[in-house]
């Protein structure tokens, strides 16, 4: 999947992730796409939670070697 | 739907510092209006120097590993991202002045207020905290 723009968190814990993805998604356009990379196992709940406040699209979600990957549309 | 949240902090310890702001940073980072009532011992989270030596609850010292294993930001880091995102500090005058402590002991960008002054702001905010 193609984003415009890629975000390395992993290995930060709770709330960083959060932080450093609303940051990361507040330099993109609306209809963009952010992909984010976390290791925290907080952030499975977190980032769709935190996605469904701002009213972003989780495109896609996956999970490989603890590496949980998520492709973030903007709203 | 409320769109503020509202948190009083009125301990001081390390516990009680994690609680506080990161529930804050990450009700911010989720586009809400947030506002921390500090007081009391809360007072401490946002002293320019207490805020760097906040103290374990006795007995807990053995989690200093913990945190640094799982790499948890430290204190001044996530207070200056809560302002960073907007959160906005309230610092409890009448606490300070039992204290006997003014605003150049704390961090810069505080607020000084009294009671009404959260309780205005906390009126119509979902979830209200106390911690």
């Amino acid at each position: 999947m193609k984003s415009s723009l890629q975000l390395d968190a992993k290995g930060l814990s709770c709330p960083m992730p959060i932080v450093k993805t609303k940051k990361a998604i507040d330099t993109l356009k609306p209809g963009e796409v952010l992909e984010v990379q976390v290791t925290d196992k907080g952030a499975l709940a977190d980032i769709p939670a935190w996605a469904k406040a701002g009213g972003h699209i989780i495109l896609d979600q996956s999970e490989e070697a603890g590496v949980i990957t998520f492709f973030i549309q903007k709203a | 739907m409320s769109n503020k949240v509202a948190i009083i902090a009125s301990n001081g310890g390390l516990f009680d510092a994690y609680k506080v702001f990161n529930i804050a940073t990450a009700a911010a980072a989720s586009e809400k209006e947030v506002a921390i009532f500090f007081t009391f011992e809360g007072l401490n989270l946002i002293h320019k120097q207490g805020m760097h030596a906040l103290p374990m609850p006795a007995g807990a010292e053995h989690y200093a590993e913990g945190f640094t294993k799982a790499n948890v930001p430290a204190i001044p880091q996530l207070v200056e991202m809560a302002q960073e995102l907007g959160v906005k500090f309230i610092a409890c005058q009448m606490t300070m002045d039992v204290m006997s402590l003014t605003t150049e002991d704390f961090i810069e960008g505080i607020e000084v207020g009294g009671a009404v002054t959260f309780l205005e702001f906390a009126k119509d905010a979902a979830p209200s905290l106390t911690f």
